[in-house]
């Protein structure tokens, strides 16, 4: 494992299969589909930052790296990839074997480069605030005090721009200086650039240019019309401030049979076309602070009436789609006006009820945007993860803007899609799969807002066919991969980092493939999948129903089934892999390099990804986002959560995540990556209570009450958005988010009794011991 | 003819004072006059009195001190009043029965005295307590009245601002001049601590304003959805003054810099008006419009149609003195019917078509103030004056207006500005003393049977104060027979005012020149018809004759001929302004409509040498002819609206220069001068005679112009066409126009 860890440091991607099944046919063999998830923008002091433009292949564009082959004397490079010979140009004339620039050292498969010369001024970041107001008053408080805290801790530099809705939606002017204005728009009705260009003042004055796309400072706009909305951060404080600190309720009387007016839809799209208008092809981020669900006009998710709850899993399965399918077109609307600007939509979303993040989810995942989930205004989970993203320190986001990825491979592989937040640019080549998955039908593709923890999960296809020829071809048995990602940096300046990889094919199948498979990663990339799947099932499914309801079409898709799709992945995987002779479920095993996948496949099952029922749509909205941003370690946090025991036995110790683990003298820090739980044994929780951690003696104890939360600490400490955390005790009703994680070892309905001081899990799931047997039992057929 | 044995009118309005004599139990003139006291018996004599035959009626005329109206509460009897006809009591009505019974003087109906209301009756059948009792011994009363008059509880006091600031209205200063007459005002509206307040601006978007009482500072909300207007908040665009007045003054003291930079030329002025609509619709209360540009944007907009010189002389002419929009009626119905009076201050250098605009005010009760190429510097007092009058007057809110009639005759036709909620019922939103109404009378039967006819004019209103309340005017008219007795009793002013008003009536539907003609026909038929009563008495061969009681009415006549709403043709006056002024005419009482048409002219400059002391100010009158001035005079000519001071060409330049603070020698541009006091006696003389007689009337303020002789075509236009006894482009002087009617009265 260490060694992808390394190259994970090194590179920032992990792969599922680092010596790769060389042919189509043995790639399908195996299973999990050859993907690497990587993270573009991963710190790493080490990368290079060349300081001049890449050289690039005459003929397939990519860029000189360590990998291509050069001949000192006649001064040309090899294209790994094409193998078209490159002459270098003039300044790399005193090239040699003892003078290579930067971007040939082996060691720097990844380097950056800043090209000062095509770039031009540096531009500001934006940042386009949207906050709903049909809000309990409380409510309004603690997001008044976030939002101020945030505005304090913008960059000075960076434009600001306010837009309130509930009921309406209030473009504030900010730049009116005098007193507080605002433009108002109705919440029914969407408002386009034209409209917010006629209406809003931004040719008061002067006739209107008559033809052409009008936007922006360079067609047109005057910079005074512009700053009339999004001003410097800190020539705008003490206004925002004062709008921040009159910031009311949205003022329409709501009765109690209803929910609040809210147009979230309409304010999304004025904020959007608003930025269109003003900033186009600038960094640029929507922040939408949501409070309920959206109730009025465009993207609104459910009607007003309380008596109609918001759809929940089983209403999307068989219920009346209608709102729901509206809002989502309205939503990738809106996202392909975004991603076209190259603009980021963020949504902090915080209500005891759902506000649509399911509806959302396309135009914040396909702008890179980020989605922060919490019950409350004032639940640290939304206010600390916004203070997070200002704040400067070690875990500082690195926020960055505009960025497009492409990439370049050996003509034998090709690529499907990528799973992830970007959008597909749909900029066909010989490199694009027909097979697409996620984000395909491209190589290139937009990622409007990007940052150091953003990781892409990309899947190959192998399309070498089996055939003599083929092997013999290729004398190197060498893939390459490139991966580029041009993009604004945080300070404003234009980068692109590059990335060249090199990884072994293998024909045939069997254990040197083995060696390369990354377990964690091939979790992280069926998670990923499995979601992707269950998504776009659902939408097709959604979608013919649709059809059968109007046209009277009665050909319906069945339902995919997650549980069996992944049984039959990993069964095949397990017989595949394993060793056992054939019908003996006993004398199954698998290799230390695959052996712990079946319980990550095991706890995936279980888990919020493929068990939405336990949770509401909006909730499995957030979840996929974030295992679709984030690397592979946390990923896998996300699937099998990790757990520590602390006790005066031991030290902290990793243990299993099963209800064994439990014990009346242990503390148990459980890691769901959303939720941070310290569980005290019973007795830990009686002496607690009784304050012997305060009591002179006792100061071991109060250092063992101190250990687990330190490393909760320390974890929310880098983590965004900022986990919840749970203090509980055995029994306690708060217990419940430990129990939930853990294998049911011991059940209601099991044989063996708990050990003493343990504890029962009142679930009818099987264990991870009876699937295991089942798993023996199926593989060896 | 001998010119200056010709009677003039240099004592203003007459009151029929005599009648007050007779009737002493009518209401005073200044709130009832008919245009003759005496009621034609049937309708062969109505047929022989070409005359207008009605009533002017000015419900909240001012009363001198001492003459209070008084306010009756009758508690738990009720408001007393006949069961059949709805008349309230008065001091007309008579008691029987012992004083259990009291009869109706209208319809003859025995209505039974409540309890708590009886009287015994002395020998002569008077009650006892009539001289306790003034709704049984005066004709004007006020009565409180209690909740069966209320549809809701009684409005507050309210008033929406609704202010063009586009960019001539930031540039010609009226902005500044507008905030700060407002703010100046606050502590004096009506009805506090209830008055409602609030302000939309506009230009090509809608400005609502924010003024909640927790807000520090308003908050301007734009809405440029001019097609589909709406309200940004349910509440706090119109709210009470007390709690929010911190926000209003902070409002009004940045409401210039506001727009400061505004350079936007458009005027959404329909969708404005919809949504201040839809602010006022659920309160009503007074909308003060302050429009300086044609609207341009949205419902309502106009076009520059502007004054085109072919129309006239068409049946096409009228076309441009009405509204071509339907929207503006439609909206002042909508108004009306939410209790919403529109007052509309206009201020275009250029057409702003104030016969659209006019309409709102002409169908709610409000009122037409027009500015043309205002400046803040020359128009700046006379804005601020008129404005703090409109708000500071005491105002009647939510109104209607009823005038019954004893048996035999109705009242069939109004004139003013009002809507015709029923046959009879007048909608005022609000009105005030500055509002008069006229209307006509139809005799119902061939012949009238009794000897009186009584008239009752009722005003129910709110007060600022939040009182219900029904204000009622009492007057009686004997029954006569005789053509000679109408005469006699004929109004002369109450009869110039029914004619004005129906002469701008006419105007909207004819050329000016038939109007004219009408006018004409009218007084030739009544002039002819009394010269054969007199014929045949007197034998008087070829004199022209007329009755006492209308020795001037020809001339008034001529005057309302040669009035600015109706003198000549395209080029005398422009459009606009002629619309304001035909405007002005509908609501003027009948004081203010006389002096309007016939300006009383002064020579000033001998008064000003006068020690002040020794100065009455009772200045003299003089007959309204170029023959009256003298070229080492100066004069000043006042028409209620405007002080136009003319300078005489031999005056004395020291005097000039003392009064004025100019010198001739320099031709000044005289149309820019402003004038003020200086420091010497002449100025502070002249300025106190200017100040007198602003206090005698107070409606207008009288922007005060300065013309030397000679100077044209500014003379022609600001005195000369004044000049009504005088032959100017085609009319006639007094003297050809006696003779012209004498010739026509003849044949
Ligand atoms: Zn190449
Ligand atoms: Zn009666």
């Amino acid at each position: 494992m260490s060694e992808f860890l390394d190259l994970e440091a090194q590179d920032g991607i992990r792969m599922t299969w680092n010596i790769i099944p060389g042919t189509k046919q043995d790639a399908a063999n195996c299973v999990v589909p050859v993907s690497a998830i990587y993270t573009p923008l991963k710190p790493n002091p080490a990368i290079p930052v060349l300081p001049y433009a890449p050289l690039r292949c005459r003929m397939c564009r990519s860029i000189l790296n360590a990998f291509s082959v050069v001949d000192f004397v006649a001064k040309i490079w090899v294209c790994p990839f094409c193998f078209q010979r490159n002459h270098f140009p003039q300044h790399y004339s005193t090239i040699s074997e003892n003078n290579l620039p930067a971007e040939l050292f082996p060691q720097f498969t990844t380097v950056e480069y800043i090209s000062t010369a095509e770039t031009g001024p540096v531009a500001p970041p934006v940042f386009l605030f949207v906050v709903d107001t049909c809000m309990i008053e409380e409510e309004i408080g603690y997001l008044k005090s976030a939002l101020a805290q945030a505005i304090e801790l913008l960059p000075d530099q960076s434009l600001v721009g306010f837009i309130t809705f509930g009921t309406y939606v209030q473009v504030h002017e900010l730049g009116f200086g005098l007193l507080q204005k605002s433009y108002v728009f109705k919440g029914t009705k969407e408002v386009t650039k034209e409209q917010i260009l006629d209406q809003m003042g931004f040719f008061a004055g002067k006739t209107k240019p008559t033809t052409g796309v009008i936007a922006g400072a360079r067609d047109g706009l005057s910079a005074g019309n512009i700053a009339r909305f999004l001003l410097p951060a800190s020539e705008c404080e003490f206004v925002l401030n004062s709008i921040i600190e009159e910031l009311q309720k949205d003022p329409w009387p709501v009765s109690a049979d209803k929910r609040s007016s809210r147009c979230t839809g309409v304010a999304l799209s004025v904020a959007a076309s608003l930025l269109g208008v003003c900033v186009p092809g600038s960094g640029a981020r929507i922040m939408a602070f949501v409070g309920g669900p959206s109730t009025e006009g465009p993207g609104s998710i459910v009607s007003k009436s309380l008596s109609e709850p918001i759809r929940s899993h089983k209403d999307l399965d068989k219920g009346s789609p209608q709102l729901y399918t509206k809002a989502v077109k309205f939503y990738e609307n809106i996202s392909k006006q975004l991603v076209d600007q190259g603009h980021v939509l963020d949504l902090f979303a915080c209500a005891l009820d759902q506000v649509g993040i399911a509806e959302m989810k396309v135009a914040v995942e396909r702008t890179g945007g980020i989605v922060v989930l919490a019950e409350s205004f004032g639940h640290s989970v939304f206010k600390d993860s916004l203070r997070r993203i200002f704040q400067t320190s070690d875990n500082d986001l690195d926020l960055s803007f505009n960025g497009i990825f492409e990439i370049n491979c050996s003509k034998d592989v090709k690529i499907q899609g990528i799973i992830g937040p970007c959008t597909s640019l749909e900029k066909q080549s010989p490199l694009s799969s027909d097979t697409v998955v996620g984000q395909g039908n491209t190589s290139a593709w937009k990622m409007c807002g990007l940052d150091r923890k953003t990781s892409l999960c990309l899947i190959f296809d192998i399309a070498k066919k089996d055939g003599p020829d083929s092997i013999v071809q290729s004398a190197s048995n060498q893939f390459y991969f490139q991966f580029l990602t041009y993009y604004q940096h945080h300070g404003g300046q234009m980068r692109l980092r590059a990335t060249t990889l090199s990884r072994k094919w293998v024909a045939g199948s069997g254990s040197e493939l083995i060696a390369g498979f990354d377990q964690e990663a091939a979790a992280a990339v069926m998670a990923r999948l499995v979601s992707f799947k269950m998504e776009a099932a659902h939408n097709l499914h959604v979608a013919f129903r649709l059809l059968s309801q109007y046209d009277g079409y009665s050909l319906v898709p069945a339902d995919f089934d997650p549980i069996r799709w992944l049984d039959r992945a990993l069964i095949t995987f397990c017989s595949k892999f394993g060793d056992y002779h054939k019908e003996t479920p006993s004398s199954f095993s698998l290799s230390p390099r695959l052996s712990i996948f079946p319980q990550f496949m095991f706890n995936l099952r279980r888990s919020q990804f493929v068990q939405v029922f336990n949770n509401s749509p909006d909730e499995t909205a957030y979840f996929t986002m974030m295992l679709n941003r984030e690397n592979v370690a946390n990923a896998v946090v996300m699937i099998q959560p990790s757990l520590i025991s602390y006790s005066f036995q031991s030290g902290p110790e990793p243990v299993l995540l099963d209800v064994t683990a439990i014990a009346a003298d242990r503390i148990l820090l459980l890691d769901s990556y959303f939720t941070i739980v310290i569980f005290h044994g019973i007795t830990i929780a009686q002496w607690r209570k009784a304050g012997y951690q305060d009591q002179e003696g006792h100061e071991s104890f109060a250092q063992l009450l101190q250990a687990p939360k330190e490393e909760a600490d320390a974890i929310i400490k880098e983590r965004f958005p900022v986990p919840r955390l749970v203090v509980c005790d055995q029994y306690g009703s708060q217990a419940r988010f430990l129990l939930a994680k853990l294998n049911p070892s011991v059940s209601y309905n099991s044989d063996n009794p708990p050990p003493p001081g343990g504890d029962v899990i009142f679930t009818d799931d099987v264990s991870f011991q009876v699937f295991m047997d089942h798993l023996q039992r199926l593989a060896v057929q | 003819v001998d010119i200056k044995g010709l009677p003039r009118p240099l004592d203003g309005d007459e009151e029929p004072v005599k009648l007050s004599e007779a009737f002493p139990l009518n209401c005073h003139p200044r709130y009832f006059r008919l245009t003759t006291h005496a009621i034609p018996a049937s309708q062969s004599l109505v047929s022989r009195w070409h005359l207008p035959l009605g009533a002017v009626v000015h419900p909240l005329a001012e009363s001198p001190d001492g003459e209070e109206v008084p306010v009756i509460n009758f508690g738990s009897a009720g408001v007393i009043r006949c069961r059949r006809c709805r008349t309230y009591i008065n001091p007309y009505a008579t008691f029987a029965d012992a004083g259990r019974k009291w009869r109706c003087n209208l319809c003859t109906l025995l209505n039974d005295v409540p309890g708590e209301y009886f009287s015994a009756l002395d020998a002569s059948g008077r009650r006892y307590d009539t001289d306790q009792r003034p709704e049984l011994s005066k004709g004007t009363v006020e009565f409180v009245a209690p909740t069966e008059y209320m549809v809701r509880p009684p409005m507050p006091p309210s008033y929406f601002f609704l202010i063009d600031v586009s960019v001539s209205a930031v540039r010609s200063g009226l902005l500044e001049v507008v905030a700060k007459t407002i703010k100046s005002c606050l502590d004096e509206l009506p009805g506090f601590p209830r008055t409602q307040i609030g302000f939309l601006t506009f230009d090509s978007t809608l400005h609502f304003h924010n003024f909640k009482s927790s807000l520090s500072q308003p908050q301007m909300m734009v809405v440029a959805d001019l097609d589909d207007v709406f309200l940004p908040l349910p509440d706090d665009l119109l709210v009470n003054l007390v709690d929010s007045r911190h926000v209003v003054d902070s409002f009004l003291d940045s409401l210039p810099n506001m727009f400061h930079d505004n350079v936007n030329v458009e005027s959404a002025l329909g969708p404005a008006l919809k949504a201040a609509f839809m602010v006022m619709s659920q309160i009503g209360g007074k909308l003060l419009v302050f429009q300086s540009t044609l609207p341009s944007l949205g419902i309502g907009r106009l076009r520059l149609r502007g004054d085109d010189v072919r129309a006239y002389g068409t049946d096409k002419e009228h076309t441009l003195r009405v509204p071509e929009d339907p929207f503006y009626k439609q909206m002042a119905a909508e108004f009306t019917k939410n209790q919403i009076a529109v007052d509309i201050f206009s201020f275009s250098e250029k057409y702003s078509d104030i016969a659209s605009l006019g309409s709102l005010a002409k169908y709610t009760g409000g009122q037409v103030y027009h500015y043309p190429s205002f400046q803040a510097v020359t128009h700046g007092d006379k804005l601020k004056h008129e404005l703090s009058r409109d708000l500071t007057r005491e105002t009647a809110w939510e109104s209607v207006m009823r005038i019954r009639c004893g048996k035999g005759v109705r009242f069939t036709t109004y004139h003013g500005h009002f809507m015709l909620r029923s046959t009879d019922l007048l909608a005022l939103p609000a009105v005030d003393s500055d509002k008069a109404f006229a209307m006509q009378l139809s005799l119902e039967e061939t012949l009238m049977t009794t000897q009186t006819v009584y008239f009752q004019v009722a005003l129910l209103y709110t007060s600022s104060s939040g009182e219900r309340r029904i204000r009622v005017h009492t007057a009686a008219a004997p029954v006569v027979t005789d053509l000679s007795e109408m005469y006699r009793q004929a109004d002369t002013g109450a009869i110039v005012s029914v004619l004005g008003r129906t002469a701008v009536e006419n105007s909207l539907s004819d050329k000016l020149d038939s109007v004219r003609q009408q006018l004409q026909l009218k007084l030739v038929r009544s002039l002819k018809e009394y010269r054969n009563l007199y014929v045949v008495q007197h034998r008087i061969g070829g004199r022209l004759i007329f009755p006492e009681s209308l020795r001037y009415l020809p001339l008034y006549i001529l005057a309302i001929c040669k009035s600015l709403a109706l003198r000549g043709g395209y080029a005398d006056v422009s459009l606009d302004e002629r619309c304001a002024a035909g405007f002005s005419m509908m609501i003027l009482p009948v004081k203010g409509l006389l002096n309007f048409i016939y300006p009383s002219l002064y020579r000033v400059d001998e008064v000003l040498t006068l020690e002040p002391n020794k100065i009455d100010f009772s200045l003299k009158r003089l007959p309204l002819t170029m023959q009256c001035l003298d070229t080492g005079g100066l004069y000043l000519l006042d028409d209620g609206f405007t002080f136009l001071v003319w300078l005489g060409r031999m005056l004395p330049p020291e005097l000039v220069n003392s009064v004025l603070g100019i010198s001739l020698a320099n031709f000044p541009d005289l149309s820019k001068i402003q004038v003020t006091e200086c420091d010497n006696e002449f100025s502070r003389n002249f300025m106190k005679i200017l100040r007198t007689l602003r206090e005698k009337n107070p409606s207008y303020h009288q922007l005060c112009r300065v013309v030397r002789q000679g100077e044209q075509p500014r003379e022609g236009f600001l005195l000369l066409s004044n000049l009504v006894e005088d032959q100017m482009a085609g009319t006639s002087s007094y003297v050809d126009w006696i003779l012209q009617i004498h010739r026509q009265t003849q044949s």
